[in-house]
């Protein structure tokens, strides 16, 4: 008796090939049989119409903290994802040193905007190694998880204060590689460093203060088991972005690895750029070495309230220092306060079109409702006055609680997107799923890849734009038996309809540990997600108790 | 496309401003170091660092890419 039978669907099995009408059939959590099923099952899930997948693969995000509370990563699975990459950019929260671990929740507050009262309510402390920690998610597990190893947790763990403050020793870089060696026959999929971001007290992470030595080191280590290594690098400079390719493809070639940078935007006026990047890309794949370049699918969209600190405030020194430091009540102060406010205008004036642009999207009080959807530009019109005013004066009615919407802020081009996501050398993530949750959701960019990329501007083909997102997602990262519907793979599938697979509107949801809001979508079109051979989601009931995720690609084997 | 990236190095241990002056551009001098400055904007503007911090009196971190010419004319 098998478990289960897919009939009846278009097979579009991750490789690229044309999809084809076929059953797959399901035992002991692996695809035993494709083509026509006539066995008895215990579950038959009619697939007439739809196409049948790989599970999509998620390889940038930041689910680390979201996994001790949430083991279905909500809502990836029901997007259609099977497996999620965390530890992205230099942060992982193991292994992690009792005494380091409000440093690193400092760094994922400042970082990745991720509240930290949902630390304080969500996270139970109860490991310090990385395999302390991979035993502690894998109890829960409905999602497949390949975890990074941040660079910053294995100096913190290493140098302690000296962290932040210098260079390693010989000595403390044999200790990492050791560390990481630990790691990676833990279960780790390999390693993630940053050359761009700032820590909670707006001071470089600790990575940042590695020396050329130590990251080749490290990679020396990687080599040992041909696993990964991801970098943020300075995405906002051609040049700078070049320079850190020619040093990946050098340490690619030099230690056997593949190597992967996020993001690249796509910026109004600067194709040239982006043009000169694929073309180093392209120069250092000819040489052999495997340089993959992250492209997101969606447009940047960000979305505020002035209660948290927003990004889109970063080059506002004085707005920023306010809402990031300051407490409520001192926002409040702060914008109440006629020559403090005067000063933020003057300040904010170098970003007048973004604030005209800005759309009310949410607000508490019955008599700002109908404001609601106008630009400030329009509700500076009915109020005669000016959109920063606008919206200072709107926060102030709202306590705090009006949110704006700044959309489509860049890589909005669909043409040139559609180009990047099509090339060859173009690896499709960089979602950062499960962070910045305040500021936009960054779930459903497969909805919209299928949505925007296959349907509308037809970049790709669907089975082009599968492959993408699964066999060549698992090659890239190195996790077995996932990413193609193949006799004898894991059963991770997803099954959607490809005339109306989407991501649905964002909404600000309220499942945040410490009553915590985020920004979410949900998914349009995804009809059941199967994991490890188990259903663990249909769009007519929603999530199943299963719990067949698996650590990626774990622990390694003796030979 | 051209591809062809733009002289660069990493620092080594100690390096600075003057040293980097000194070694790469043929002699230091206000004017190398100006130069060499306004070619890597990326370090020279970053925030400062914390009082007593080793990097206080210099930002350039061993991880930079430190430019050593200035960019290509579009």
């Amino acid at each position: 008796m098998l478990d289960i039978v897919i009939k009846n669907g278009r097979i579009v099995d991750g490789s690229g090939m044309p999809g084809f009408v076929g059953d797959i059939a399901i035992k002991a959590g692996r695809i035993v049989q494709i083509g026509r099923v006539d066995a008895a099952a215990e579950r038959v899930i009619d697939a007439e119409g739809k196409i049948v997948s790989p599970g999509f693969i998620d390889p940038h995000t930041h689910f680390d903290a979201q996994l001790l509370w949430d083991g279905y990563a909500k809502p990836s699975i029901e997007h259609g994802v099977t497996t999620i990459v965390p530890g992205n950019c230099s942060l992982s929260l193991a292994p992690l040193r009792a005494e380091h671990r409000m440093k690193l929740v400092g760094m994922f507050n400042q970082i990745e905007e991720m509240p930290i009262i949902a630390f304080e309510k969500g996270v139970v402390w109860n490991w310090e190694t990385f395999d302390e920690f991979l035993q502690r998610i894998q109890s829960d597990l409905s999602i497949n998880v390949a975890p990074l190893v941040g660079h910053s947790a294995l100096r913190l763990w290493v140098m302690g204060a000296a962290a932040d403050q210098r260079a390693a020793t010989a000595a403390e870089c044999e200790q990492m590689q050791d560390l990481l060696r630990s790691c990676l026959e833990a279960g780790a999929v390999g390693m993630s460093t940053s050359f761009v971001d700032f820590d909670e007290k707006m001071q470089p992470v600790p990575c940042r203060y590695a020396s050329t030595e130590e990251l080749d080191a490290l990679c020396a280590t990687l080599g040992e088991f041909g696993r990964i290594v991801q970098i943020v690098h300075e995405f906002y400079d051609t040049d700078l972005t070049i320079a850190r390719i020619d040093q990946l493809a050098e340490l690619s070639l030099k230690h056997g690895i593949p190597t992967t940078l996020s993001p690249l935007f796509v910026n109004a006026g600067d194709f040239d750029g982006v043009d000169r990047i694929m073309a180093r890309i392209d120069h250092q794949f000819e040489r052999g070495a495997r340089v993959w370049l992250q492209v997101q699918t969606r447009p940047v969209d960000i979305s505020f309230c002035l209660e948290v600190p927003s990004l889109l405030f970063i080059r506002l020194p004085s707005w920023y220092g306010i809402i990031r430091f300051g407490s409520r009540e001192d926002v409040i102060a702060a914008l109440s306060d006629a020559d403090t406010r005067a000063q933020l205008i003057a300040e904010a004036a170098s970003m007048a079109s973004v604030w005209a642009r800005l759309r009310l999207r949410q607000v508490s009080t019955e008599a700002n409702q109908a404001l609601v959807g106008k630009t400030l530009e329009e509700i500076a019109e009915l109020r005669g006055s000016t959109p920063i005013d606008v919206m200072i004066d709107l926060s102030l009615e709202e306590d705090l609680q009006a949110h704006f919407l700044a959309a489509d802020m860049g890589h909005n081009d669909v043409a040139k997107v559609g180009e990047l996501l099509a090339h060859p050398h173009v690896h499709i993530g960089a979602s950062d799923g499960g962070a910045h949750i305040l500021s936009f959701s960054t779930f459903g960019d497969t909805g919209h890849l299928f949505r925007q990329f296959v349907r509308d501007s037809g970049a790709l083909t669907l089975e082009q734009a599968v492959k993408k997102i699964t066999q060549d997602t698992a090659l890239i990262w190195g996790i077995p038996e996932r990413g193609l519907l193949q006799t004898g793979y894991v059963a991770d599938i997803t099954i959607f309809d490809a005339g109306t697979i989407d991501r649905g509107p964002e909404y600000f949801k309220q499942d945040v540990p410490g009553d915590g809001y985020r920004y979410v979508r949900d998914a349009v079109g995804i009809d059941t997600v199967i994991i490890g051979g188990a259903v663990s989601y249909q769009q007519d009931s929603g999530y199943t108790p299963a719990k067949e995720g698996a650590v990626l690609p774990g622990p390694v084997q003796a030979l | 496309m051209s591809s062809i990236p733009r002289k660069s190095l990493f620092p080594s241990a100690g390096d600075s401003w003057e040293i980097i002056a000194e070694r790469e551009l043929g002699g230091g001098g206000e004017e190398a170091v100006g130069q060499l400055q306004s070619w890597n904007l990326h370090v020279f503007m970053r925030p400062p660092a914390a009082p007593g911090s080793p990097h206080e009196h210099n930002p350039i971190l061993p991880s930079d890419v430190i430019f050593l010419e200035p960019p290509q004319a579009a």
